[in-house]
């Protein structure tokens, strides 16, 4: 059984990381341009967290706002409303010196290249280390090995005059993480490179995502770099339509089909399931639900028992691919029984909403659970 | 550390537009130099005969308002003078400006400032010894000695390796130019004569019955250590209102002074040197402004990255400082060029003094950073945020 070689433990540890672990963390972001009569939302209520060390690429048609997430993110713009931390920092009403200091952890790669024409590519990065106070002396090598990696070592005196658009671009790319940036925000990074010097560039991002801990946000429609990303955020209209941990998402998808109950939904919508789903550990002895409360998350044991009592009395224990918590939620009832865990259990646990939303997308879904419960009775 | 020097890199990147730059700026220094140089020039040489005295307290008609105002006062307060203990010496000077007119053989009559002192005693510093070289000609009556830098109108030939004496008439009268020496013209002036006091009754008995007693000017010798300016008041009191008494350097300033504030020459010469000042700040803020222009994405970035407001301030000012010292090195010889020429042509004393050359430096340094300041403005307003 998969579910038996993974260890939901460590799921649970991996997925539901504490704040501090959070580089990005985006609570009912608005955001508005224009004043008075033309003002315009742009960001809907966006919800958005990024570990340390993940690899984000977000999509989205032109206008869809994501570019204005990338610059809140960035601390180029002002958050007017909502909470958005950055590398553990509140942006909203965030003084200039924490702007300012916020930005020397940042990478910036943008879609142009903006080099300085009169600056050979060597001082053109040096900018990034000089701001730092990196020491020549420490500075000098790594500009050298970091300029030779991207392909440029024949041409790190050179002006931007004398290279190619795609060497201009891994110029830019090496100004932006020269300075070995905590969180680099990227936009179209790869479209002016070639398939050989857009995929250096992703494996540059992902060692830094890997070794050091940086955080990586891709605006990109370069479909080539796809494979990179931890996560794809796509946005539309100003909300983030879908948010898909990718690794989690596949890891879950596999679980869930070790589930009766899921097992006849079409891949797609298992995935939905995957992606709404959290993972929760309970101890021994532990109350889940509680007979009378109303409820609003549904539940299915990973691994363990529990003991499902009505008015004080046992009636039942459920073990392993069991589910509980749905009628409450069918019908808008209070729990009609308080459930405990035997043992140390794991739950895979939807929330109403999204338990709400799989059943009206899911006939077979719903079919599943009224057959479930009728055989329960 | 070593930083990249973005500021200067960016300046000179762009070849063409340099030159442009340090031809412009070069321009309006010269044209500062110019102004200035010929205002300065008015009041240099116009106070030069002053200057070149020896004289630590003048005398003078109160009323009159300039050096070559032609009010004069009673000898004998001269003598009232030389009564103060402190008072080493007195000498006599006799000035004329408008009536005397010197002619050459066959030329035109001209108005031509004379000088005139008992050559007996010294008037003015002459390390050169050039007029005590003349002493004994001078004597002589009907002699004078003519500053070479007088107009060539005159019809004298006073350049080096002239010959002398030549004849002409002063006011109608036979004169014998012996020699030359060196002063200078001004505004008011085409040109100048020394001769001794003894001419006097020759050319200019118009003066008075007995034309010394009439007297232009007291130039004063103090006792070694005496304090100028106390002994000048003391002389004030015990001369009377009919005249002013001053010191050397008080008389220069207050006929600076009247050429500055009560004539609008010295008002001409101001706004001159503001238009260059002007033009100046136009040409650099265009130099500036345009390299801001064409740079503001990369500014932006910077931005992004997190360098301060400051550092573009730093940038700005640094490119103004070095347009400012790039054009001024070309403005400066430039004017010397011309100063020279104007000298030679006008006779005008153009003096490019260390002190003027650091006034006009600093007025450039200044020009160019307020049209940094003005540039700046753009700068500032560049966003980040229109980068992605």
């Amino acid at each position: 059984m998969i579910t038996d070689s993974l260890d939901l433990d460590d799921l649970i540890a991996r997925w539901n990381p504490s704040p501090s672990d959070l580089s990005i963390n985006a609570v009912g972001v608005n955001h508005y341009y224009g004043e008075g009569e033309t003002r315009k939302q742009v960001l809907f209520g966006n919800r958005l967290q990024v570990r340390r060390g993940e690899i984000v690429i977000m999509t989205g048609p032109s206008g869809s706002g994501k570019t204005t997430l990338l610059t809140l993110i960035g601390t180029l713009r002002k958050v007017q409303e909502g909470s958005l931390k950055v590398l553990g920092e509140e942006l909203l009403g965030a003084a200039p010196t924490t702007v300012a200091q916020l930005r020397k952890q940042i990478g910036f790669i943008f879609q142009a290249h903006n080099l300085f024409e009169s600056l050979t590519a060597y001082q053109n990065v040096s900018m990034a280390t000089e701001l730092l106070g990196i020491p020549p002396v420490e500075a000098k090598p790594r500009i050298v090995e970091t300029l030779t990696r991207l392909g440029l070592g024949q041409r790190i005196h050179y002006k931007p005059r004398s290279l190619s658009g795609g060497q201009k671009q891994r110029v830019a790319v090496a100004r932006g993480i020269i300075h070995r940036p905590q969180l680099i925000l990227a936009d179209e990074p790869t479209a002016a490179l070639d398939a050989e010097s857009g995929r250096e560039v992703v494996t540059i991002f992902q060692e830094m995502a890997r070794n050091d801990g940086c955080t990586i946000v891709i605006v990109t429609h370069d479909n080539r770099i796809l494979d990179v990303a931890d996560r794809i955020v796509s946005m539309v209209d100003g909300h983030i339509r879908t948010n898909v941990l990718i690794e989690r998402n596949a890891i879950m998808c596999r679980i869930l089909n070790e589930f009766d109950i899921f097992r006849s939904l079409t891949p797609q919508a298992i995935s939905q399931v995957a992606d709404k789903l959290s993972l929760r550990k309970y101890l021994a002895g532990e109350e889940i639900i509680r007979q009378g409360e109303m409820g609003d998350e549904f539940f299915v044991i990973g691994a363990g028992e529990v003991d499902i009592e009505i008015d004080g009395i046992r009636v039942n224990t459920l073990g392993k691919g069991a589910f509980f918590g749905e009628v409450s939620l069918i019908k808008h009832q209070p729990r009609n029984a308080t459930v405990r865990a035997k043992s140390n259990v794991t739950c895979f646990i939807l929330s109403k909403d999204d338990f709400q939303s799989v059943m009206d997308n899911s006939q077979t879904f719903e079919q599943e659970l009224r057959n479930a419960i009728f055989a329960r009775q | 550390m070593r930083r990249t020097p973005l500021a200067w890199n960016n300046l000179i990147h762009d070849k063409r537009r340099l030159l442009i730059a340090i031809v412009g700026i070069a321009f309006a220094v010269m044209l500062m130099f110019q102004q200035r140089g010929f205002r300065l020039a008015l009041f240099d040489s116009t106070v030069e005969i002053v200057q070149l005295m020896d004289c630590d307290v003048i005398v003078f008609n109160s009323n009159r308002f300039t050096i070559s105002n032609e009010l004069r006062f009673r000898r004998s307060l001269l003598d009232v003078a030389a009564s103060h203990p402190q008072v080493a010496e007195v000498v006599p000077v006799y000035l004329e400006n408008l009536a005397a007119r010197l002619r050459s053989p066959g030329g035109r009559a001209r108005p031509i400032r004379v000088i005139l002192w008992d050559l007996n005693q010294r008037l003015f510093y002459d390390d050169a010894g050039e007029i005590e070289r003349y002493r004994a000609g001078l004597s002589k009556p009907g002699t004078a000695i003519m500053d070479q830098l007088s107009r060539e109108a005159y019809g004298f030939d006073l350049r080096g390796g002239a010959k002398f004496p030549q004849n002409g008439e002063l006011s109608r009268k036979q004169l014998e130019v012996i020699g030359r020496f060196w002063l200078g013209r001004d505004f008011a002036h085409d040109g100048s004569l020394l001769m001794s006091v003894d001419n006097l009754e020759r050319y200019f008995s118009y003066r008075a019955a007995d034309p010394r007693t009439v007297v232009d000017y007291g130039v004063l010798r103090l006792a070694a250590g005496a304090d100028h300016r106390q002994v000048a008041g003391e002389l004030r009191d015990l001369l009377g209102s009919q005249v002013l008494v001053m010191t050397k350097q008080d008389f220069i300033d207050r006929e600076i002074n009247f050429w500055s504030r009560s004539t609008p020459i010295g008002i001409i010469f101001n706004i001159g040197m503001a238009l260059g000042f002007v033009v100046g700040v136009i040409i650099c803020y265009q130099i500036l402004a345009n390299d801001i222009a064409e740079h503001l994405k990369e500014f932006a970035t910077l931005k992004a990255m997190g360098y301060p407001n400051r550092y573009f301030v730093g940038v700005v000012i640094r490119q103004a400082i070095y347009l400012s010292l790039l054009g001024f090195i070309p403005g400066l010889l430039l004017s010397w060029g011309l100063f020279w020429f104007n000298s030679s042509v006008t006779g005008l004393l153009m003096r490019l003094s260390g002190e003027r050359i650091l006034v006009i430096l600093g007025l450039t340094l200044a020009m160019c950073i307020v049209s940094g300041l003005l540039a700046l403005r753009k700068l500032i307003q560049a966003d980040p945020a229109a980068l992605f």
